[in-house]
């Protein structure tokens, strides 16, 4: 086994393009690291292009050029059962939600755990934890799509940390959400940030990063600009 | 790999589409019931035709003795038509003292005619199988051409109407082993297929979340397999009931002393159950290579 690579870095970005077709360059030859256990927020304008760095992080869509290596590994050279470990690894909190509507919070929740043959017993005090840092304890056996915007922010956010991943990828999360609501999605992410997840935040919403002292990546059309706002 | 969640994901499988599972399993059970039903009854005539087979002999009387260096390569001859059980070479002088010995008190009677009234003959008593009952016309009329025949005798013709009764009751058998094949593996495959239609959302999803081939097919193979054991226990249950019914119902005498019905051995009810089953999976794999894209 080849040892970590000395960067230690999670995610590596080199020289990466997105063109969606015919001719939408959503991003234009971008490089970037991300280090393990660092919490980075991405922002930028509508349109800007975070869905599209997040989809190419997980997987959902592939770069037209450049290399992505994720813990190392080339994403495109990936073979589908490397994927399967590192979507399993990577919780991801969409911009819109890929919920199940038919099914309740409770197995939404747990979809993720299922997978990866968590004991059930577990499964239950895990999912227990999460419905009360996002107060949605009474909401456990409602149906997703009997849920507010707000509510099922929260289910999808969930779902997310439900693996406790190593990576976790969050699209808008506080999009829909007020003050109160915000915070606790705040605490949930910073605990899991303090246990060693390394974060990815796409917002438009100032209020979560202005105060931090974390890595800001600003998309402009397909550029990208790094703040750090890190003394060192 | 947890059992439970298996279980579980087969449970809301079979819960999300249990009006198709439910047709499915009727056909299999129905389609194993006609298969194992025609199966019985040609056992049951292949036993009746090998008992019928001690009975079955051809006489072919012949012009004049056959000379015992000739018998050998006149036995070859016929073997060499079909398979035989024994070839007996009766000499006037022995029909007679067959003929005598049956005649037993009154055996005075032929005294006047002399020993050798009687016509020599060659016994020919075919292999007990069904192939010398369906043949038995045709070996007839070969036996009848042999040099020096002069007229062959054997059965009455039920023995030949049996035969090709039983080899009708084969040709259905067969067919609807072929039935079986399809209504097992395609019924399944497109109750799976509906399995994988309904729950594409839900699927889609779990591919997101990192499921692996495994997580998904497990469950579907699993549907395919219990498909294939409860129509396939349920067939032969009815087959079985029936056959205790039939049993009860002519348990006569005279009925059961020509006819002696028995099941299927434990070993072919054992084959027909596992044939099932492997075809039901099989229809669940095809589906899942067609309809499932991980
Ligand atoms: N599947 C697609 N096909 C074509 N163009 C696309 C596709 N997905 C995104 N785009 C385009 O790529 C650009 C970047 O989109 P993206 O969704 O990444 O923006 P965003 O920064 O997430 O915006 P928002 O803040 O509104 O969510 C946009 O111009 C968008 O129209
Ligand atoms: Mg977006």
């Amino acid at each position: 086994m080849p040892q970590a690579p000395v960067s230690d870095s999670i995610i590596e970005f080199i020289k990466v393009t997105k063109i969606y077709s015919p001719d939408v360059v959503a991003l234009n030859d971008i490089s970037f690291n991300i280090r393990q256990g660092e919490m980075v927020f991405l922002t930028g304008m509508s349109g800007a292009g975070k869905t599209t760095l997040l989809k190419l992080i997980c997987s959902l869509e592939r770069p037209s050029k450049g290399l992505i290596e994720i813990m190392g590994e080339d994403i495109n050279k990936m073979k589908s059962r490397d994927l399967q470990k590192l979507r399993q690894q990577t919780g991801v909190a969409y911009q819109d939600f890929k919920l199940l509507p038919k099914h309740t919070v409770y197995q939404n929740i747990a979809m993720p755990m299922e997978v990866t043959y968590m004991q059930p017993k577990q499964i239950k005090e895990r999912i227990a934890f999460l419905l009360e840092a996002m107060d949605l304890t009474r909401k456990k056996e409602i149906q997703t799509d009997r849920l507010s915007r707000g509510e099922q922010q929260r289910v999808a956010i969930a779902r997310a940390a439900a693996n406790a991943p190593p990576l976790l990828l969050a699209d808008e999360p506080t999009g829909n959400l007020d003050p109160t609501n915000t915070e606790l999605v705040v605490n949930l992410f910073t605990a899991l940030n303090q246990a060693g997840t390394t974060m990815i935040i796409a917002t438009h919403d100032r209020s979560i990063y202005k105060e931090t002292d974390h890595k800001i990546i600003d998309i402009d059309q397909g550029e990208i600009t790094i703040h750090n706002n890190q003394a060192s | 790999m947890t059992p439970r969640y298996i279980l579980i994901q087969t449970g809301r499988n079979l819960k999300q589409t249990w009006g198709t599972q439910i047709m499915t399993l009727i056909t299999v059970s129905l389609s194993v019931f006609m298969f194992s039903f025609f199966f019985l009854v040609y056992t049951n005539m292949l036993n009746t035709g090998e008992r019928l087979g001690d009975h079955i002999r051809l006489i072919v009387y012949m012009e004049n003795e056959v000379p015992p260096e000739m018998e050998e390569q006149l036995a070859t001859k016929i073997r060499q038509f079909s398979a035989v059980e024994k070839i007996v070479f009766k000499s006037r002088q022995d029909a007679f003292s067959d003929l005598s010995e049956q005649l037993n008190d009154d055996r005075d009677v032929l005294f006047d005619l002399g020993s050798d009234f009687l016509p020599p003959s060659i016994e020919v008593y075919p292999k007990r199988d069904l192939k010398s009952l369906t043949h038995i016309k045709l070996f007839s009329d070969f036996l009848a051409n042999l040099p020096g025949a002069v007229k062959v005798q054997y059965g009455r013709d039920w023995i030949e109407r049996f035969g090709s009764f039983t080899q009708l009751i084969q040709l259905i058998v067969l067919c609807s082993g072929i039935l079986l094949i399809l209504t097992a593996t395609f019924m399944v495959a497109s109750t799976i297929r509906l399995t994988v239609v309904s729950r594409q959302n839900e699927l889609e999803i779990l591919r997101l979340l990192g499921a692996t081939k495994a997580y998904f097919q497990t469950p579907l193979i699993l549907e395919g397999v219990i498909q294939g054991i409860t129509g396939s226990i349920i067939g032969l249950t009815c087959l079985f009931s029936l056959y205790a019914w039939i049993k009860i119902k002519f348990a006569g005498p005279s009925f059961l002393e020509i006819f002696t019905l028995t099941f299927l051995p434990g070993s072919v009810t054992f084959s027909i159950l596992f044939v099932s089953v492997s075809l039901c999976t099989l229809g669940s794999y095809i589906s899942i290579r067609k309809f499932l894209k991980i």
